[in-house]
């Protein structure tokens, strides 16, 4: 297999990701691992963001890939490749959501409450002469928080539709819900973010 | 009623999904309407928000550590197309119909004569039949085989293969059949049918 990008032939890095993911089927390594390399930062992206944890989003977006490799057979050609990806990756983060709330390994909805809480009253009042970049990450934290505390049903198509920017219909494929569906539980998510966040934006000047 | 109905458009405002008319009809709307205006400037703050936080680094060698745990993971069974398939018991039940009928055969053609049966030299002038799978099959019915008669008037529905026999002496035999028909899992059992039912001999059922 191919450790670097250069040693990728041409004709695999121009290939479409269905032709790629055809040869997949077909054992090529070559073309696996350039779909790795396609989709690595949008499938980390997702899950950090429906986590909100990027230390476990690494191995968890290298198992959304393992799955495409072993099921690589099951691949129906025609249909669009990152659809089938990202619902691979949105059951995956799903499920791995359920394990903590299952194991009771994760924040409490109200712990995170309080978080995000404390977070905006925190930002709220700055200190003065506060350096603005930790201002901003302190922001974008809170907010990665709050995000947290949305629903998992409502914060997956939140995230793949405002943070990855994909389309209702396109969601609903991956969820396997109607696009009504997707649009009211985005609805009722933004909402919810609205709310958490209004004291932040508020304060920021944003 | 025209707030209600401006929320109700402010999704779809924001993912620029709004028809010409509608969009000219929100934006007057915001214009004579400050806590619409406000509602809908609260929002779109927050998504600038979510849409604005930094995308996560992807560390070196992704792929190729990737691709390396993909090997090893096909390598492995496939978990999900190994948890029992459906055509199992399909299979097992034909696979178990298959060995009731070779082992109906095999008594009939291959049975040893026991002490003090029928004389070994009469098997090659004999007309053997075949045996017949008619059914379920109750325990006993073979016994009328055992004995010699042919028949099988007053058997029922029940009969699983009748093996008529004129040449062996069985009555010591204990015939062991195996029903296909009441196949189900759990332990394997032996059943010994009751005297009653086999007088000369003893029949054993085997249901898995």
């Amino acid at each position: 297999m191919t450790p670097d990008r250069e040693s990728v032939p041409l004709a695999v890095v121009r290939l479409s990701d269905e032709d790629l993911m055809g040869k997949v089927a077909e054992e090529d390594e070559r073309a696996f691992t350039e779909l790795v390399r396609r989709f690595q930062g949008r499938v980390i992206n997702l899950v950090s963001r429906i986590l909100n944890d990027r230390d476990v989003s690494e191995d968890l977006a290298q198992e959304v890939f393992v799955r495409v490799y072993v099921h690589r057979r099951n691949y129906r050609r025609g249909s669009k490749f990152s659809t089938w990806l990202f619902t691979i990756a949105a059951n995956l983060a799903k499920n791995e959501i359920r394990r903590r709330v299952r194991r009771r390994n994760w924040f409490s909805l109200d712990a995170l409450q309080e978080v995000v809480g404390d977070s905006a009253i925190q930002l709220a009042d700055p200190k003065e002469g506060q350096d603005v970049s930790l201002q901003r990450t302190q922001l974008q934290e809170a907010v990665g928080r709050a995000i947290a505390v949305v629903p998992e049903k409502y914060r997956i198509a939140l995230v793949l539709r405002d943070i990855e920017g994909f389309a209702y219909e396109e969601i609903g494929q991956m969820l396997g819900i109607p696009g009504g569906t997707v649009r009211s539980r985005i609805n009722r998510a933004r909402g919810i973010l609205k709310r958490k966040l209004q004291p932040l934006s508020r304060k920021e000047g944003l | 009623m025209s707030c209600e109905r401006a929320r109700h458009l402010f999704d779809a405002y924001w993912d620029d999904e709004l028809t010409q008319a509608e969009r000219e009809w929100l934006e007057a709307h915001f214009a004579s309407c400050t806590p619409c205006h406000g509602a809908y400037e609260a929002l779109a703050r927050t998504l600038e928000l979510v849409g604005g936080l930094p995308r996560f680094e992807v560390t070196s060698g992704f792929a190729e550590r990737t691709l390396a745990r993909a090997r090893r993971a096909g390598a492995e069974p496939d978990r999900v197309s190994a948890r029992a398939p459906r055509w199992i018991p399909v299979t097992a039940a034909a696979a178990a119909a298959l060995l009731a009928v070779l082992g109906a055969t095999v008594l009939q053609w291959g049975g040893m004569p026991r002490p003090g049966g029928r004389s070994p030299g009469s098997v090659v002038s004999e007309t053997i039949r075949q045996p017949v799978l008619v059914g379920p099959a109750p325990v006993a019915r073979s016994a009328d085989a055992a004995r010699g008669t042919s028949s099988t008037a007053g058997m029922g529905d029940g009969a699983v293969a009748v093996v008529p026999d004129s040449i062996f002496d069985h009555s010591e035999d204990v015939e062991f059949i195996l029903d296909p028909f009441t196949l189900r899992k759990g332990r394997a059992h032996t059943r010994i049918s009751s005297p009653q039912d086999a007088p000369r001999g003893q029949q054993a059922t085997i249901t898995f």
